[in-house]
C-alpha cells in the first residue's frame, strides 16, 4: 500500500470508528444537529490535516475530541447555542421504549442539559465517551480527584432532578 | 472502605474495575442494595445520553458543502475538492458504491461486498455500540457475540440496510455480514479470493460468515445463529 493509500486507510479507520461518539458529543455539548454535523466535519478536517501527528492510534479517539473541543470553544467563544435539537432527536428513538422509561429518560435528558458544563461536561465524557477518570482529568486539565467529586455531583443533581420531577422508582431510594 | 466511600464512588465511577470496589459491592446487603440502584441509574443514564447517530452521518457531513451557502446557519466553508476528497476518504465510498448497485444473487452480493470492504482493521468496539446498530435493525446480539466484535457498521445488503461485523474468534478475525432482509439457502458453502464462506438462515433474515477456511467458518455457525435474534417484542 503507498504512502497516500494508507494514510487514506488510517483516516478511513479512525472517522469510522469515532463518528457516532464525535457526533453525540458534539451533540451534547452544542445541542443542534446541523452544528453537531458541523463540528464533526470540521474536526475530521483538522484531523485530516494533521493526521500525520497522531502516532499512537490507541490515542485517536482524544485526540479527535481535544480537536473537536477546540473547535467548539473557536466557534461558539462569544455565542452559547441554544439547546433545541437534543430532544427532536431522541424522540424518534423513544418510540422504541415503555412508556415509563421514556419519561424518565426524558426527565434525564433535560435534567443533562440543565447541568453547569462544569458537571455535564464529564459527565459526557464518562458516559458518552467511556473515558477513565484519569482521561477525563487529563482533558480538562483538572485533578482526577475534582473530576471525581464534579462527576459524583453531576450524578447528585440528575437524581435530584429526578426526584423532584415526581419520577416514582427505586432510583429514588439512593438519595 | 465504609458506605459512604462506596457511595462517592457509585457516584463518580460506578464503573471503576478497582479491586476494592468490586469486593465491596457484595460485602453487606446495605451495600449490595446501593449497587444495585446505582446499576439502574446507570442503564437509564447510558439509555439517556447515547443518543442516536444518523445512519448516513459521513454522507450528511459531507454533502454539507455542496448545499446553499447560508442556511440552517451551516458554514460551508469546505472546498469541493477537499470535500471530494474526504467524501472517499472517510468511507464514505460506502455509500456511492452502493448507489444504483444490483445484483443478481446473495452470492454475487458477498463476493462484490468482500472486495469492496474485507480489509477492515480492527478496532475498539464498545458492547454497547453493538447493541445499538443492531437495535437500529429491531434486532439484538448476544453479549457473547458483542463483546468478540472488533469492528462493526451498517452495510449494504441485497435487500436494504445491514450490518458488517469482523469477530475476533480463536482461528483469527472472521467476517459476518447480517442482511434482515435476505432469504438463503442454509449452509450454503462458497469459496472465493482464498476465503470460504457459509450462509445462514436466522429467526429474521440471514447472515453470511466469511473465514480462512471452511472449520472456521462452519464452528460458527451454531453461535452465529444463536446470537442474532430478533428484539424483544419483534419476533
Amino acid at each position: 500500500m503507498n504512502t497516500e493509500a494508507s494514510r487514506q486507510a488510517r483516516f478511513n479507520q479512525l472517522a469510522e470508528a469515532y463518528g457516532t461518539d464525535l457526533y453525540r458529543y458534539a451533540m451534547w455539548i452544542c445541542g443542534n444537529d446541523a452544528l453537531a454535523k458541523d463540528l464533526v466535519q470540521e474536526t475530521y478536517l483538522r484531523a485530516w490535516k494533521a493526521l500525520d501527528s497522531l502516532n499512537d492510534l490507541k490515542a485517536a479517539k482524544s485526540w479527535l475530541i481535544t480537536i473537536l473541543r477546540r473547535e467548539y470553544a473557536r466557534t461558539f467563544e462569544r455565542k452559547v447555542p441554544k439547546f433545541t435539537d437534543v430532544e427532536n432527536v431522541v424522540i424518534v428513538e423513544d418510540r422504541e421504549l415503555e412508556p415509563e422509561d421514556r419519561v424518565e429518560i426524558r426527565q434525564l435528558r433535560q435534567a443533562i442539559l440543565k447541568l453547569a458544563a462544569k458537571y455535564r461536561e464529564p459527565l459526557l465524557m464518562q458516559v458518552v465517551l467511556g473515558y477513565s477518570c484519569e482521561e477525563i482529568a487529563g482533558a480538562l486539565d483538572i485533578s482526577k480527584s475534582a473530576v471525581m467529586t464534579q462527576l459524583f455531583r453531576a450524578r447528585e443533581q440528575l437524581k435530584s432532578s429526578l426526584q423532584k420531577d415526581g419520577v416514582t422508582g427505586n432510583v429514588h431510594e439512593l438519595f | 472502605m465504609n458506605f459512604s466511600e462506596f457511595k462517592f464512588l457509585l457516584g463518580a465511577d460506578p464503573r471503576s474495575r478497582e479491586p476494592e470496589f468490586q469486593r465491596a459491592r457484595h460485602s453487606s446487603a446495605e451495600f449490595e442494595a446501593a449497587a444495585s440502584e446505582a446499576d439502574r441509574f446507570e442503564g437509564l443514564l447510558d439509555r439517556a445520553a447515547l443518543i442516536p447517530a444518523p445512519d448516513d452521518l459521513f454522507g450528511e457531513i459531507f454533502t454539507i458543502s455542496q448545499q446553499p451557502v447560508g442556511s440552517a446557519g451551516r458554514r460551508r466553508w469546505l472546498p469541493m475538492a477537499l470535500a471530494a476528497s474526504l467524501l472517499l476518504t472517510a468511507g464514505a465510498a460506502g455509500w456511492i458504491w452502493n448507489m444504483n448497485r444490483g445484483w443478481a444473487t446473495v452470492e454475487e452480493y458477498v463476493v462484490d461486498h468482500y472486495r469492496h470492504d474485507g480489509n477492515l482493521v480492527p478496532t475498539e468496539v464498545g458492547i454497547d455500540q453493538v447493541q445499538a446498530l443492531f437495535a437500529g435493525l429491531d434486532m439484538q446480539a448476544t453479549p457473547a457475540l458483542a463483546s468478540i466484535v472488533n469492528v462493526i457498521k451498517y452495510c449494504p445488503t441485497p435487500d436494504g440496510k445491514g450490518i458488517h461485523m469482523i469477530l475476533n474468534t480463536e482461528s483469527g478475525p472472521v467476517t459476518v455480514i447480517y442482511m434482515p432482509g435476505t432469504r438463503v439457502v442454509d449452509r450454503e458453502m462458497m469459496a472465493f479470493d482464498n476465503v470460504e464462506a457459509m450462509l445462514v438462515e436466522l429467526q429474521a433474515g440471514s447472515a453470511v460468515i466469511i473465514g480462512p477456511d471452511q472449520q472456521s467458518v462452519s464452528a460458527l455457525y451454531s453461535f452465529v445463529q444463536e446470537s442474532i435474534t430478533p428484539a424483544p417484542g419483534n419476533s
